[in-house]
This record gives C-alpha cells, sequence and structure tokens, in this order.
C-alpha cells in the first residue's frame, strides 16, 4: 500500500472511527441517530437523565489519608470491653493482614467519648460536636468496604471504580452523560485545601477512556483558584476575542483532519469555557462577600478549620449555580505542626484526629446547614468517603493501620432516608458484619448515579471495542437507603 | 484478546482438564483459568450492554463450564463449603443469563451478570488462593 493509499485508507477509517466515538459520547446503548446536533457539536451540552433525577449536584467530600470511622461514628463497646486484648480469632477469619504494621492489640483511645444525636439516636464521638447537630439529615452506611491497603491505589477505587489509572472518575461519567447546567462553569470541578495537591494527582479526577472535555477542572486554594484566569493589564477585551478567534479556526482546521482527537475538542473547549469563565468563575468562587454569620458557620473564623471551610463555601456556591459534581479533597490547615498531613494516623491518632476533625467538622455542619436553609439540600447529594477505613488493632502503640474491610461512610440530601442507618461491622468494628450488606465502591457510584437519574448499567461508553460503564462489571443500587 | 483466540484458548484448556484429568484436589486452581473467567465476564458485561445475543451466548456458556470446574475443584478440596456453594451458585445465574438473553431479556440478563461479579468478589474476599 503506497503512502498516499494509507492516508486516504486511514482518513476515510478515521471518519467510520470517528462515527463509532460519537456512538459513545451517548449514553446508554448509543447510536448517533439519537444524538442530538447540540451534543455533536458541543459535547458538554446538557443532556437529560435517562429517568426522573432527585438531585442536581453532588459534592463529593474525599477524606484523605482515612479517618478512622471507628473513633468518628462507629461505637462499639465490645472493642473498648476487649481494648488491649489480641484480636479474637473469629474476628480475623476470611481478610488476609498484609497492611505493614501487622496485627496488634485491639486499640480505643482514652481521650474518646461517645453520645447519641438526633432523633435518628445516631452516635457521633466527641472529635464532631458540630456534624453530631446534623445527625438527622445523614443517611449512615456502616457496612462500607473496599479493596486493598495502600493510598495510592485504593484512592482511584471510590474515584474511578478501579485501583488501576486509567479509568473515568465518577463526575467525569456524570459530566459525560448529563452535559453542563452551565455553560460559564466548568460542570466538574476539584477543590482542596492545604498547600499542596492532593496524593495521586489528576488521575483521580481523569476522564480516563472518555473524551478529555469530561475531566475535573482542579481549582486551586486561595483568592487565586484559577491560574492565569484574569485578562493581562496590556490586553483590552477586544483584542484578546480576535486572537481566541483566530486560534479556534487554526484549531478547527486540525480537528477537521483528526475528527477522533478528543484533546483537541477538549482544548477548544477549555479555551473557550475559559473566556467565559474570566467573568464567572471570579464571581462563583468569590467568598468576600458572604456575610458575617455565614463564614462562621463554615468555620472560617478558626485557624484550624478556616482554609477547609472556605474550600466548602465555594462549594456551595459553585453548586448554587449548576456545577454537577464538586469534588473535594481534604488537605491539612495552615501552621499546624504535625507529621502527618492528612487522616493517615498510623501513630497519634488522638492528635491527628483532633486536628482532621476540627478542620472539617464546622465546615461541613456548616454546609450541611447552609444547603438546606437555601432549600438546596433536595437536590444536591453530599457524600462523605475515604479511600478505605482503619483497624480496630492498633499500631505505633497509638494509631491505627489501615481496613478495606468495614467502615463507615454517610450521604445526606435528596432522595434519601435521612437520619437512616445502613448496615453494620461486627462486634469490634473490623470486618462488615454481614457480607450481603457489604457497599463496595461500585454499589455507591450506582447509587450516586441512580439519584442523578442514570442507570448505571446503560450509561455506557464503547472503547476498544467493548461497552464499559461506570461500575465496571459490578455496581448495585443501595434500595434500602432511598426514601 | 480476539474472541476467537480466547475461545480457542479455553476450548484447550477444557480439553486438557477433561483429557488429563483435573489435577489433584491438593493443588492450587489454575490462576489462568480464573483470569479467562475475569476476562470472558468482562466480554459478558459488554456484550449484554451492546445486546449482542450471540456473544452473551457464547460467553455466558463458557463461564458455565468454566464455573463447573471451579466447583468440582472445591468439592474434591473438600475444605470449602462456601467456595463450593459461590460457584455453584455462579454456574446457576451463568445458566440464567443464557436464558435470559434466549428471551431478549437483557435487563434480567444484566442484573444476573452484576450479582454474577458480585459473587466473584465474595468468593475472593475468602479465598485468595485455592
Amino acid at each position: 500500500m503506497s503512502n498516499d493509499q494509507r492516508r486516504t485508507f486511514l482518513r476515510q477509517a478515521g471518519l467510520g472511527l470517528g462515527g463509532a466515538a460519537l456512538g459513545g459520547f451517548i449514553p446508554g446503548i448509543g447510536h448517533v441517530s439519537a444524538a442530538t446536533a447540540a451534543e455533536l457539536v458541543d459535547p458538554l451540552a446538557p443532556k437529560a437523565p435517562q429517568f426522573a433525577a432527585r438531585i442536581k449536584s453532588v459534592i463529593w467530600l474525599h477524606q484523605n489519608g482515612a479517618p478512622s470511622t471507628l473513633d468518628l461514628y462507629d461505637h462499639k463497646p465490645d472493642l473498648q470491653r476487649l481494648a488491649g486484648q489480641p484480636v479474637p480469632a473469629s474476628f480475623l477469619k476470611g481478610i488476609k493482614t498484609s497492611t505493614q504494621g501487622g496485627v496488634g492489640r485491639l486499640y480505643v483511645s482514652k481521650e474518646r467519648t461517645w453520645k447519641q444525636h438526633g432523633d435518628s439516636g445516631a452516635w457521633f464521638s466527641n472529635l464532631l460536636p458540630h456534624l453530631a447537630t446534623q445527625a438527622d439529615k445523614l443517611t449512615f452506611i456502616k457496612s462500607s468496604t473496599t479493596v486493598g491497603a495502600t493510598h495510592d491505589i485504593s484512592i482511584l477505587k471510590p474515584n474511578t471504580g478501579d485501583l488501576n489509572p486509567g479509568r473515568p472518575s465518577l463526575g467525569a461519567w456524570i459530566n459525560y452523560a448529563l452535559g453542563s447546567a452551565n455553560p460559564d462553569l466548568p460542570s466538574y470541578v476539584v477543590l482542596y485545601n492545604g498547600d499542596r495537591e492532593p496524593s495521586a494527582g489528576s488521575v483521580n479526577w481523569s476522564a480516563g477512556f472518555l473524551p478529555a472535555v469530561y475531566q475535573g477542572t482542579a481549582f486551586r486554594p486561595g483568592d487565586s483558584p484559577i491560574l492565569y484566569l484574569e485578562r493581562p493589564e496590556l490586553r483590552n477585551a477586544v483584542q484578546q476575542r480576535t486572537s481566541l478567534d483566530l486560534l479556534k479556526r487554526l484549531n478547527l482546521i486540525g480537528a477537521e483532519q483528526y475528527p477522533h482527537d478528543t484533546e483537541l475538542k477538549a482544548r477548544l473547549q477549555s479555551y473557550e469555557l475559559a473566556d467565559r469563565m474570566q467573568s464567572a468563575a471570579p464571581a462563583a468562587v468569590d467568598i468576600s462577600k458572604e456575610s458575617a454569620a455565614t463564614k462562621e458557620l463554615y468555620g472560617l473564623n478558626d485557624k484550624t478549620s478556616q482554609s477547609y471551610g472556605e474550600v466548602l463555601l465555594r462549594a456551595r456556591r459553585l453548586v448554587e449555580r449548576g456545577v454537577r459534581f464538586v469534588q473535594v479533597v481534604s488537605g491539612f490547615p495552615e501552621g499546624v505542626d504535625i507529621d502527618r498531613q492528612s487522616w493517615d494516623a498510623h501513630s497519634e491518632l488522638d492528635a491527628n484526629h483532633a486536628v482532621m476533625a476540627r478542620m472539617v467538622d464546622k465546615p461541613i455542619a456548616g454546609l450541611l446547614h447552609d444547603l438546606k436553609e437555601r432549600g438546596l439540600l433536595d437536590s444536591t447529594l453530599v457524600v462523605w468517603t475515604s479511600e478505605f477505613g482503619r483497624t480496630s488493632w492498633g499500631e505505633s502503640g497509638t494509631g491505627r493501620d489501615h481496613n478495606p474491610w468495614g467502615y463507615t461512610q454517610w450521604l445526606a440530601g435528596g432522595g434519601l432516608k435521612a437520619g437512616f442507618t445502613y448496615g453494620e461491622t461486627d462486634e469490634v468494628g473490623l470486618q462488615v458484619a454481614d457480607k450481603d450488606k457489604a457497599v463496595d465502591t461500585y454499589d455507591l457510584h450506582a447509587t450516586v448515579l441512580h439519584l442523578m437519574g442514570l442507570d448505571h448499567l446503560k450509561t455506557t461508553f464503547i472503547h476498544n471495542g467493548r461497552s464499559e460503564r461506570p461500575t465496571v462489571v459490578y455496581g448495585k443500587v443501595i434500595k434500602e437507603i432511598l426514601a | 484478546m480476539l474472541q476467537g483466540t480466547r475461545k480457542t484458548w479455553v476450548a484447550l484448556a477444557l480439553l486438557a482438564a477433561v483429557f488429563g484429568g483435573v489435577r489433584a484436589a491438593d493443588t492450587e486452581l489454575d490462576m489462568d483459568l480464573m483470569q479467562t473467567i475475569e476476562d470472558t465476564n468482562k466480554s459478558l458485561a459488554s456484550n449484554i450492554a451492546t445486546q449482542n445475543g450471540p456473544g452473551s451466548t457464547s460467553d455466558a456458556k463458557e463461564l458455565q463450564a468454566l464455573f463447573g470446574k471451579v466447583e468440582a475443584h472445591f468439592v474434591a478440596k473438600g475444605d470449602a463449603p462456601d467456595a463450593v456453594e459461590l460457584s455453584r451458585k455462579s454456574r446457576e445465574l451463568s445458566e440464567a443469563i443464557v436464558k435470559s438473553v434466549g428471551a431478549k431479556d437483557f435487563g434480567a440478563a444484566s442484573d444476573s451478570a452484576t450479582t454474577l461479579s458480585r459473587t466473584c468478589r465474595t468468593c475472593h474476599t475468602f479465598y485468595k488462593k485455592s
């Protein structure tokens, strides 16, 4: 085959592939004929859900480093009674304890106290006094389970559904399936507090094999969350628009030649979005005009909770503006001198969790209260999640190791039974008690998608000739927690 | 792996198992067999999603045979009643998928396939190796 013939063949095959790729653009068993013209021109055009949605937006609160839910929500009198003793063999059945610390003796902090709150009687430890006031808004999943024991690997699973990089994040799937509800803002935003990007980085908000336009957009903490958003002083708006128009024309020539180049399409989209964002985004993230009462509600008056509170206040403002998925990764407060700058308390758990809980407690309680007051909680889903939990046994004498076998997560918002608890761990809080009630990350994803009006089995994309879905080959909607 | 190549491989593996006899019960389950189950299961999910009847049926029948081998292994092993039960359940679910696909009920097939995947995970929670 000559070069010309090969080029012709590849061009024609490319058109075919482009058609197939467009087929993949359509949620469900997509066919090009089912796509609207707007979808084909603009991959972020809003799309209807597959059935009536219960919520419009998700705020995904990833607690980085894996908090000990045994020290926050999972009250275990038997663990207190057995503290200091070796773990009875019956509790270890079926688990492979390859975590670095080995299996120590059962551990309970002497500083921990517990109390039931609200009409639901949900248990909270003394680490979360503010969140406890919101008890009746929460839907606990106390039978959470996952795979793996290393942060950078396990952190991928609640975000993308796999332990290896390359699959789309949940936010990207939602972005792909529903498009944007506000053309002036990214519909999938990532926020974090602290002075460094979240561990494992952007692979956790990647579009994976979906077109790149569906990936999350990370906003930096601080006064300037989007780098280079402001127009340089020496350039006026007309000059900028003219150069953007030229750039767009040139890029469109390239896009015609490479119709399946989703990176180029994403870039085209991002230039235009950036132009519109210059006016929309500063307003969306500017919290200076929020009232003093609101700032206090989010804990901005406390140095430990200030940075996380600012991030959650921004999350609320983004949801108000129609952003579909806000992924918030917990960082660390400024000016606190402690070794582990996340929830990862292999030692000195009391000191670590005192800081981390204080960082998130008031802001999250404030967010829930604020969403409710503004009438947004019915249309928003707040998810409190982490890569895994922590063991019932102690590590280093004062900490806990990683526990993927049984831990607590919670949800709050539209379409859920509020003040409700699903599942439980065993008597010492190590494993899920009833394996039929185990909730894996896939099940959580299926449930979030369901609340967004999407069937996880029918939200599909053709990749390498195979139909892929957000839940890989797993996933079951947790119907028991739905209102 | 291309579907044809995989089918050839699986057929050879099954033949080898039948004529060579399943090795003594004290040997470990062949990890290639488990990998084949995983690959076939992914292919099945895709074929059901795209409502590919012949592909779904072929994959489900393959899984039915493969889970039969897993069940036989654990029966012979004698000390893993949970694994016997779960592999039997997986074989029956594969059979149910064949029937659902035959009736063009891809919704039911999809539900069974998801339960099948969940059953695999449950089994692997307890049995990292044989």
